[in-house]
């Protein structure tokens, strides 16, 4: 043994307790960093060598410690779940996001939505069938025919607007992704160039994770960790980023509702059409492909029935100078719909040309009733057609809510489990920093010591007084 | 193992605490401000369903109540049309008694004649009294007339006016011509006036045939009478049907005030209890305690 060695053993100690306290440092200082993941100084103790050498005393037993690694604490498993819960989450927000949008334009239950202005529509009539021959009554009649189409329209115009922005916002979750999928591929290649080198390449994992999550809650798809800590993402079976390879998703099909029934938006790899199941693209290709298509669909059955209602009765008509009844809404759908009377004159309001009889107009203003409506059509009216296409949104949008509410807690209980795996505590820290602390100081007081040990070997042996 | 917690998780599962908490309480807030249980139909689909139902049954019975003030004027109209009427050719045929008389002079018989002729024009003018430019007793003729003041030809026709007065009813706003007689009284009482200007007795014929008239125009009065009477109990019916609604659209949509405030009472007292135990755990950690 020499005391030189316990020197150098002193020193490796101070090294240590130095690189610990740098790594707690780090832990501190990231302490509210997103996406950060505490790192823990691994320390080992150094042995002699082995072989006997030629400074080795068979006395020797001490050697050091030293750091043989600093590592990122973070389960893989953990991270994949908080991942997918939050693709989840994604999907479930853009959907219900969309569809309350659609929601709040039908202004249901209350009196200024279309079913108030059908009912005043029909009103209307039942007064014209009262004074058949009233000009005001029979104005009354057409601005509240106009008062109902103005309503159909803007109500398909709303869903065909938040189509649009559903659109929009899919393309940009996009390009969103696509951006992520090129950063992830680039932070792949560090990470392997810098494992190759001996680098320290926690930081870039952390980032590596970051960018995964972030892909996961824009297209959803399954994210693995290779050995060489790279991370590969696929989406329904399509490879968005391998290794240091990123592909580019594009966006196909309809640019307007219209057509969005045949040709439904979608994500493509090339030519491939790659299915999403998550994220919030999942989300918006629902709401793209089914959910308004379906609603805007209803809307214009509800627009139809009330015409050929309508114009079923007014057409067995006369008007007042004995032309007989013509239809009184025209269109095919709920955009297209018109009232074609366009003075009260026009109004076909007698069963028999020459007579003055509200009859007709009685008849129309008695489809106020759903029996009514049903005789006439054979069929559910639209007043009921109505009120199940407003449930039914109300319904989807209540599940949707609700499924979000779940889903927001699993996502909390996958975050709480990544922050309990990875999550800083500063108390543990500063436990550590004080541990070290005085690692340091004691080591120091090991070298103070064989400081004073050789300076009474080498400045006071042989001497005497 | 036991579970580590980091400052994060803390703070994290505070914010999201509060959150909820501060959530539930705007829900309460914007329902008690808006006095509304239901402002979406996602806050309750099928409440949705049924206020839609009920408004649209309320709508139809405001309806049905003006429907129904329409025909009630229009009867009143009708009502005090037959009674006039009905006074009118009692006087033709109190003259006709008059005439009966032995010993009037042919001047006697002149000047009821005339009478018996400005009644007719009456009679006529009441034939064709309107309601909002409407022939009461002329059906759905075209023009504005029941007979013909020149010719003294009716000229309406049988063709009912009818009104909804409810859901399952409708009722008959007019009375046919040829149920008051409208189409004979005309040649009816020229015949009277000539019988009157001549001097020979009054024909049993024209009492006869003037009685039926009469009878007929007492047997329209009671049927409109009837009629008032049926929209009488249709409106109360509506109306209360129409409260019932009224009650039922409150109680399905309107926010239970005592419950709701109740409620927002224990969440105040939830977010309050949440903001005090996470300013105790928050402030604290092991700095706080190291020199």
């Amino acid at each position: 043994m020499s005391g030189f060695s316990s020197l150098n053993t002193a020193v490796t100690g101070l090294a240590a307790a130095q690189r610990a306290m740098d790594v707690a440092g780090q832990n501190i200082v990231n302490a509210n960093t997103p996406g950060y993941s505490r790192q823990r100084a691994e320390l080992q103790e150094i042995g002699l060598p082995a072989t006997a050498t030629l400074f080795t005393g068979t006395g020797a037993s001490v050697g050091g410690v030293t750091v043989s690694g600093v590592t990122r604490i973070k389960d893989a498993f953990v991270e994949a779940a908080r991942a997918a819960a939050g693709g989840r989450q994604a999907a479930l927000s853009s959907q219900t996001d969309e569809l309350t949008g659609v929601q709040q334009q039908f202004a249901e239950p209350g009196d200024t939505g279309l079913q108030a202005s059908m009912d005043s529509f029909y009103s209307a009539w039942h007064d014209l069938a009262n004074n058949p021959t009233d000009v005001a009554a029979g104005s009354v009649v057409i601005q509240r025919g106009i008062a109902v189409t103005d309503q159909l329209h803007s109500l398909s115009n709303g869903i065909a607007g938040q189509w649009g922005i559903a659109r929009s916002a899919l393309a940009d979750v996009l390009s969103q992704a696509n951006q992520a999928a090129k950063d992830l591929a680039d932070v792949n290649a560090k990470i392997s160039a810098g494992l190759v080198a001996g680098r320290p390449v926690n930081e870039l994992e952390d980032q590596r994770d970051t960018l995964a999550r972030s892909l996961a809650t824009l297209v959803g798809g399954s994210a693995s960790i290779g050995s060489d800590g790279q991370v590969s993402v696929t989406v329904s079976g399509v490879a968005l980023v391998s290794g240091s390879t990123a592909q580019q998703f594009t966006l196909a099909g309809a640019t307007t509702i219209g057509a969005a029934g045949t040709d439904p938006p979608r994500l493509m790899w090339g030519t491939t059409v790659v299915p999403v199941d998550s994220g919030s693209a999942a989300g918006y290709l629902a709401v793209l492909g089914s959910d308004l298509p379906s609603l805007s669909a209803r809307l214009d059955t509800v627009a139809t029935s009330l015409r050929d209602m309508v114009n079923a009765v007014h057409q067995t008509g006369f008007q007042a100078d004995g032309t007989p009844g013509g239809v009184f809404f025209d269109g095919t759908d709920a955009q297209s719909l018109t009232v074609v009377p366009t003075s009260p004159g026009q109004l076909a309001v007698t069963p028999a040309a020459g007579t003055v009889d509200g009859s007709i107009a009685l008849q129309i203003g008695d489809l106020s009733d759903e029996m009514a409506q049903q005789t006439q059509l054979g069929g559910t009216g639209p007043t009921a057609q109505w009120r199940d296409l407003t449930t039914m949104l109300g319904v989807k949008v209540q599940s949707l809510q609700n499924a979000g509410k779940v889903q927001d807690s699993v996502v909390a209980a996958a975050d709480a489990a990544v922050e309990t795996d990875s999550g800083v505590n500063l108390d543990e820290e500063m436990t550590t920093l004080l541990q070290f602390q005085r690692s340091y100081q004691a080591s120091a007081r090991v070298v103070t010591t064989v400081d004073s040990i050789l300076d009474t070997l080498i400045n006071h042996t042989g001497l005497t007084a | 193992m036991t579970l580590r917690v980091t400052q994060g998780s803390i703070s994290a599962s505070t914010l999201r605490g509060l959150q909820t908490n501060l959530g539930r309480l705007q829900d309460l807030q914007a329902q008690l401000s808006s006095g509304k249980r239901i402002s979406v139909p996602s806050d309750d689909p099928s409440a949705t369903a049924s206020a839609m139902t009920f408004r649209s049954q309320q709508a139809a019975d405001v309806q049905y109540l003006r429907n129904i003030d329409q025909v009630t004027a229009r009867l009143g109209v009708t009502d005090s049309t037959l009674t006039s009427l009905s006074d009118r050719v009692r006087s033709v045929r109190e003259l006709m008694v008059q005439a009966q008389n032995g010993g009037m002079g042919a001047d006697s018989r002149a000047a009821l004649a005339s009478q018996a002729a400005a009644l007719k024009s009456e009679i006529i003018g009441l034939y064709n009294t309107t309601y909002l430019d409407r022939p009461v007793f002329a059906g759905t003729v075209a023009g504005q007339l029941a007979i013909d003041p020149t010719t003294g030809a009716y000229v309406g026709n049988d063709q009912p006016v009818v009104t909804r007065i409810s859901r399952d009813a409708t009722i008959r706003a007019d009375v046919k011509g040829t149920d008051v007689a409208a189409d004979t009284m005309p040649a009816l009482l020229d015949r009277i006036v000539t019988d009157l200007g001549s001097t020979n007795p009054v024909p049993s014929a024209d009492f006869t045939d003037l009685d039926a008239a009469m009878s007929k125009i007492q047997q329209a009065l009671g049927d409109v009478g009837a009629r008032e009477a049926r929209i009488d109990a249709a409106k109360a019916n509506v109306d209360s049907h129409r409260l019932d609604l009224t009650s039922r659209i409150s109680e399905n949509e309107d926010v239970d005030l005592p419950a709701t405030i109740m409620n927002l009472q224990s969440q105040q007292v939830a977010y309050q209890s949440a903001l005090g135990a996470s300013a105790k755990i928050l402030q604290t950690s092991l700095l706080d305690f190291l020199r």
